[in-house]
C-alpha cells in the first residue's frame, strides 16, 4: 500500500465552494418519495375531476372526501408512526367500535353526562394500546400476531358486553350541544368538525416525527431495532407509547362518529384496518419500517379518500368501484417505490479527479 | 510499559454444553491495533460479543485500564468507551447521514416552547467528521445512508464512534465486503483512529489487510488462541498457513516426505 | 419519445369532451338512488327494478345513479354520507331508505331543505316519510309484515320463535322482530330476538353457527325467522347441523330461489315477500314523473308488501325469481 493510491485527508481537499447550491436541494426535493405521493394525489384528483365533473369540484364534493380523509387521517398518523417503527396495529378495527359503543352505552343507554362517556371511551383506547405495547415488549411476538389477538378479543368483548348490557348490537346516543359542537357537528353544514382535529393532529405528529429527537428514535427503531437499543434509545417505552397513541386516536374517531351520527354499531371499524395501512403505504411509508414522513401520510390519506369517494361522482357502475380503487392504489405505490429508489441511489455532484502528476 | 487499555485474562465462554472459547488471553493498548485473525468458525463472533457486552464470560476476567469490568448489556460497554462497528447494519440505511450519526444523542435547539431536533448542526458535524476521515464525496448531511458505498458506511460508523469518545474501537470484518480501493480507504481510516490514541481491535480473516495495519496479532483456531505475535515476526505465508491449521499440514507433509526418502 | 406527451394530451382532451358531452346531453332528470350492496340478493332485485325504470329516464336524456355502501358494518353513517354525496351533485330527485333514523335523518332533512324531491323507500314507513317531508313511502310496512309472520307461525303451531337480526339498529329490522313478537303473543306464544353484529349479514358461516348454538342452548325454540333470504339459507344449514329440522320451523323475510325450493320440498314454512323489484321500480318511476311532468301519486304510502309465499302459491313465484325479479 503506497501513500499515492490513497486519498489524503480533508485538509488538502477543502469542500468545493458552493457545494450545496439551490439546484442540489431542488434535486433532493424531487427525489423524495413524498414527491411521488404528491404526484399520485394530483393524478388521482385530475382523474376524478375529469370523470366526476363539476359536482366533484364543488365545495360539497370537496367536503365529501375531506371528511373521509379526516376520520381516516387521525388514525393513519399513529398507524404510520408504528409502521415506521416496524410495527402493525390491527386492533384499531375493534377499538373504534368499542369506543363508539362505550360512549353510546355510558351516556346514551345509562344516561350519564357526556364528559364521563367521552372519558371512558378515550381511556378504553389508551388501555387497549397499553396492553398491545406491553404484550409486544414482553412476549417479543410479531406485532401482527399480538394485535390480531387483541382485535378479536376486543371485538368479542364489545359484542358480548353490548348485548348483555344494552340488549342490542346497536345503541342510540343523544349528545348535549357542547359535545356535539366540539366533536360531532358540521362546519358550514358541510365539513365535519373532526377535520380541525385532524389538522391539529397532523401538526403535532409532524413536529414529533420530523423535528424532535423522538422522531429520530422512531426511525431508528424501525431501521434497526438492535442498534437502536444499543445506541441508548428506550425502545420498550417508545413502543408502548406508540401503541397507546394509536389506541387513543382510534378511540377518538370512534367516539366522534358516535356523537356525529347519534348511534354506535359493534362492527363499525373493520374497514379502517386495511384502509389506514393502504393510506400510509401510498404515502411512502415502507411496510417493513425505517422510513416515512407525516407529509407523506397526509398525502396518502387524501389520495385514498379521493379515490374512495370520487367514484360516486363518476356515475360508473358501483360494481367497478373496488376494481378501480385497487388499480389506482397499486399504481400509486409503484410510483412511490421508484421515487424512493431514486432517493437512495442519487449520486452527489461528482468531483472531477485530479490529473495524475 | 503502559497498562493495556483492554485486557482479557483466561476467558472462557460456553453455551450450555458447547465450549466456544477456551482460555483466551489478549490485550490491547491505547494507540495500538490488535488484529484478531481466524477462519470462519474460529470463535471470532463470540469474542466480539463478549467484548461489546452482549454476553458475559463463563469464566475469566475482563479488565479496562487494570480494573475488572463486567457488562450487563451493550449499552454499558459503550458507556465505558467500547464502540463496536459491525460488518453490516448499525447505520440505518433509510435515515439521513446526519440523523444516523446522532441516533440516541440527537442535538436539539429551542424553538419557542418546543425542543426541536437541530438538523443543520447534526448534518454539519456528521459531514465534518466524515471529511476528517477522508470521505470528501459527501457534502450534504441530508443524503440517505443507503446511498453510501460500503466503505463510506464503515467510515460513517467509525467517525461516529470516534466522535462520541470511544477509547476502544472493535471492527468486525470491516473490509470483507469491500473492493480493493474501498478496503484501502478503510484501512487508512483505521490508522487514523490509531493515531488519535484509540485502541483498535480489528477482526478479519484477510491476512493481507491485517498485516497492513496491525501492530499485534492473535490467531484464533477453534476457540483457542493458536498464535500471538507482533508485527514483523511472521511472514504472510506463515500466517495464512497458521490460520488454516497449515502448520499441522506442513508438519504432516514433512513427515511423509522423510518416510519416502 | 415526443409522441407520448402528444398522445396524453389527446387523451385528456377526448376525456374532457366526453365528460362535457354527457353533461350537455343530460337534459332529463338526474335521479340518485341510495340502496344496499348491489351484489346482495335482495338489493339486486331492488336495483333491477330501479334499472328497468331507469330505461325511461335515460330515454328522456336523464340518469339514474345507484349509491350503495361497501359493507354493512357502519350502516347508518355510511348511508348518511352517501345521501350527502348525492345531494352535492345537484340532483333532481333522491330515493333513499331510512335505515337508521338517528344517523340518517339529518342528511334527509338537508335534501328536503335544498328543495330536492325525496321518496323514502324500503325502510322507515309512512311515519318516516311524513317526519322528513318526503313525498311518499314505497315499501312494506315491516311491523305489519312481522305481525303477519307471527300469526302464521302461531297458526302452524309454533310457540317459541327466534328472530335472527343481523342488522340490529336498522328500523325496518327492529320493527319486523317487534311485529313478530306481537303476532306470536296474539297466538299465545312468544318470540325473542337474536341480534348478531351487522358484519355477519350475508356471512353464511357466522349465521349458521350462531343459529346452531342458539338452538342447542334453548331446546324450547320451535320456530325461527331471519331478516333476509341469504340468512335463511345459512340458518337452514345451522338447523340441520343441530339436527333439529323436524322441530324447528323456518320462515324468512324476503325470498330467493333457494328458499322457494325449500318451501317446495317442505323443509321451509314460508317467506314474507315485500316485492323489492317494485320498490326500486315504483320509486324511480314516480320521481321521474314528478320531475318531468309534475305528476304526484295521491295514495300514500305505496305498499309493496307484505305477502306470504308458502306451499300454496310457491309455483307462481318461482318463475319470477328465476328472472331475477323476485
Amino acid at each position: 500500500m503506497t501513500a499515492n493510491s490513497i486519498q489524503s485527508p480533508a485538509a488538502e481537499h477543502p469542500a468545493p465552494k458552493g457545494a450545496g447550491p439551490p439546484m442540489a436541494s431542488i434535486g433532493n426535493l424531487i427525489r423524495r418519495p413524498e414527491t411521488g405521493s404528491f404526484i399520485g394525489l394530483v393524478c388521482v384528483f385530475v382523474f376524478f375531476a375529469i370523470f366526476g365533473g363539476e359536482s366533484f369540484l364543488s365545495v360539497s364534493g370537496l367536503a365529501s372526501w375531506l371528511n373521509i380523509a379526516a376520520e381516516l387521517g387521525i388514525i393513519a398518523l399513529p398507524i404510520g408512526l408504528l409502521m415506521i417503527a416496524g410495527h402493525l396495529d390491527l386492533s384499531i378495527g375493534s377499538v373504534i367500535p368499542a369506543s363508539s359503543m362505550m360512549v353510546a352505552i355510558v351516556s346514551g343507554h345509562f344516561g350519564l353526562p357526556m364528559p364521563v362517556g367521552i372519558a371512558c371511551s378515550l381511556m378504553l383506547g389508551v388501555a387497549v394500546g397499553f396492553l398491545n405495547g406491553y404484550l409486544i415488549i414482553k412476549t417479543d411476538l410479531p406485532s401482527f400476531v399480538v394485535t390480531l389477538g387483541t382485535l378479536f378479543a376486543v371485538a368479542g368483548l364489545t359484542l358480548g358486553i353490548s348485548v348483555l348490557v344494552a340488549g342490542s348490537t346497536s345503541v342510540a346516543l343523544k349528545s348535549d350541544p357542547i359535545s356535539k359542537m366540539i366533536f360531532g357537528d358540521f362546519i358550514n353544514g358541510k365539513f365535519e368538525v373532526i377535520l380541525l382535529w385532524w389538522i391539529a393532529a397532523m401538526l403535532f405528529v409532524g413536529y414529533i416525527l420530523g423535528h424532535s429527537k423522538y422522531g429520530n428514535w422512531i426511525l431508528a427503531l424501525g431501521g434497526d431495532k438492535v442498534s437502536a437499543r444499543n445506541a441508548g434509545i428506550p425502545t420498550d417505552k417508545l413502543n408502548v407509547a406508540l401503541y397507546m397513541a394509536s389506541g387513543l386516536c382510534a378511540a377518538f374517531v370512534g367516539m366522534c362518529q358516535a356523537i356525529l351520527y347519534n348511534s354506535a354499531q359493534v362492527s363499525a371499524g373493520q374497514s379502517f384496518i386495511f384502509n389506514s395501512i393502504i393510506a400510509v403505504v401510498i404515502g411512502g411509508v415502507i411496510l417493513t419500517g425505517g422510513y416515512g414522513s407525516v407529509i407523506g401520510i397526509v398525502l396518502g390519506t387524501m389520495t385514498f379518500a379521493i379515490v374512495n369517494q370520487g367514484i360516486y361522482y363518476t356515475g360508473f357502475d358501483a360494481n367497478w368501484a373496488s376494481l378501480i380503487i385497487g388499480v389506482l392504489l397499486l399504481a400509486a405505490v409503484l410510483l412511490n417505490n421508484s421515487f424512493r429508489a431514486m432517493a437512495i441511489s442519487h449520486a452527489a455532484p461528482r468531483v472531477k479527479p485530479k490529473a495524475a502528476p | 510499559m503502559t497498562a493495556p487499555l483492554l485486557q482479557l485474562n483466561s476467558v472462557n465462554k460456553s453455551f450450555g454444553p458447547i465450549d466456544v472459547l477456551h482460555d483466551i488471553s489478549i490485550e490491547v493498548k491505547a494507540g495500538e491495533v490488535l488484529c484478531l485473525l481466524g477462519d470462519n468458525g474460529a470463535g471470532k463472533s463470540t469474542l466480539i460479543r463478549l467484548l461489546s457486552g452482549v454476553h458475559k464470560p463463563t469464566s475469566g476476567e475482563m479488565l479496562m485500564n487494570g480494573k475488572p469490568v463486567s457488562f450487563e448489556n451493550p449499552r454499558e460497554a459503550s458507556d465505558h468507551g467500547i464502540a463496536t462497528v459491525h460488518q453490516f447494519g448499525g447505520t440505518f440505511p433509510l435515515m439521513s447521514i446526519g440523523r444516523s450519526f446522532f441516533v440516541g444523542a440527537e442535538p436539539t435547539k429551542r424553538w419557542g416552547p418546543f425542543e426541536v431536533f437541530d438538523r443543520k448542526k447534526a448534518n454539519e458535524i456528521a459531514v465534518r467528521e466524515m471529511r476528517q476521515l477522508g470521505i470528501t464525496r459527501i457534502t450534504d448531511g441530508d443524503r440517505l445512508v443507503g446511498g453510501l458505498s460500503g466503505g463510506e458506511r464503515q467510515a460513517l460508523a467509525i467517525a461516529r464512534a470516534v466522535h462520541f469518545g470511544a477509547s476502544v474501537l472493535i471492527l468486525d470484518e470491516p473490509t470483507a465486503a469491500l473492493g480493493v480501493k474501498e478496503a484501502a480507504h478503510v484501512l487508512r481510516i483505521v490508522l487514523q483512529a490509531r493515531k488519535k490514541g484509540i485502541a483498535v481491535i480489528f477482526i478479519t480473516h484477510q491476512v493481507t489487510h491485517a498485516l497492513t495495519v496491525g501492530d499485534h496479532f492473535a490467531v484464533l483456531i477453534r476457540g483457542m488462541k493458536a498464535a500471538d505475535f507482533r508485527k514483523g515476526e511472521k511472514t504472510r505465508e506463515e500466517v495464512t498457513d497458521l490460520m488454516a491449521g497449515g502448520e499441522a499440514m506442513a508438519g504432516l507433509e514433512a513427515e511423509i516426505e522423510s518416510h519416502l526418502h | 419519445m415526443k409522441s407520448i406527451p402528444r398522445v396524453l394530451k389527446m387523451a385528456a382532451v377526448a376525456a374532457m369532451l366526453a365528460a362535457s358531452a354527457t353533461a350537455t346531453l343530460a337534459a332529463g332528470p338526474k335521479i340518485f338512488v341510495i340502496g344496499g350492496k348491489a351484489d346482495d340478493p335482495f338489493w339486486s332485485r331492488v336495483k333491477k327494478g330501479a334499472d328497468d325504470a331507469a330505461l325511461v329516464v335515460k330515454a328522456a336524456g336523464g340518469t339514474v345513479t345507484w349509491l350503495g355502501p361497501q359493507n354493512y358494518d357502519n350502516l347508518g353513517p355510511d348511508a348518511a354520507k352517501l345521501i350527502r354525496t348525492a345531494l352535492s351533485q345537484k340532483p333532481d330527485a333522491i330515493v333513499g331508505p331510512d335505515w337508521v333514523p338517528e344517523a340518517m335523518d339529518a342528511a334527509f332533512k338537508e335534501v328536503v331543505a335544498a328543495g330536492v324531491p325525496l321518496i323514502i323507500y324500503n325502510s322507515g314507513g309512512m311515519e318516516a316519510a311524513k317526519r322528513l317531508g318526503a313525498q311518499n313511502y314505497v315499501g312494506s310496512e315491516e311491523y305489519v309484515a312481522g305481525m303477519g309472520g307471527g300469526e302464521y307461525f302461531s297458526k302452524a303451531g309454533a310457540k317459541n320463535v327466534l328472530c335472527v337480526n343481523t342488522q340490529p339498529g336498522s328500523t325496518n329490522q327492529e320493527s319486523r322482530c317487534k311485529g313478530l313478537a306481537d303476532g306470536m303473543a296474539k297466538g299465545g306464544g312468544k318470540s325473542t330476538q337474536l341480534p348478531l353484529p351487522s358484519s355477519s349479514f350475508g356471512n353464511p358461516t357466522a349465521v349458521a353457527q350462531a343459529v346452531k348454538a342458539a338452538l342447542l342452548k334453548d331446546k324450547t325454540v320451535d320456530g325461527l325467522i331471519t331478516i333476509s333470504a341469504g340468512d335463511a339459507n345459512s340458518a337452514a344449514t345451522g338447523i340441520s347441523q343441530a339436527g333439529l329440522v323436524k322441530q324447528v320451523k323456518l320462515g324468512t323475510f324476503d325470498i330467493d330461489p333457494t328458499n322457494l325450493q325449500r318451501i317446495k320440498d317442505g323443509t321451509q314454512l314460508f317467506c314474507i315477500d315485500q316485492q323489492p323489484y317494485l320498490q326500486g321500480y315504483l320509486a324511480v318511476s314516480m320521481l321521474n314523473g314528478y320531475v318531468q311532468y309534475g305528476l304526484k301519486v295521491p295514495t300514500a304510502p305505496i305498499l309493496t308488501g307484505p305477502g306470504i309465499v308458502d306451499a300454496s302459491n310457491v309455483e307462481a313465484t318461482v318463475a319470477g325469481a328465476a328472472a331475477g325479479a323476485r
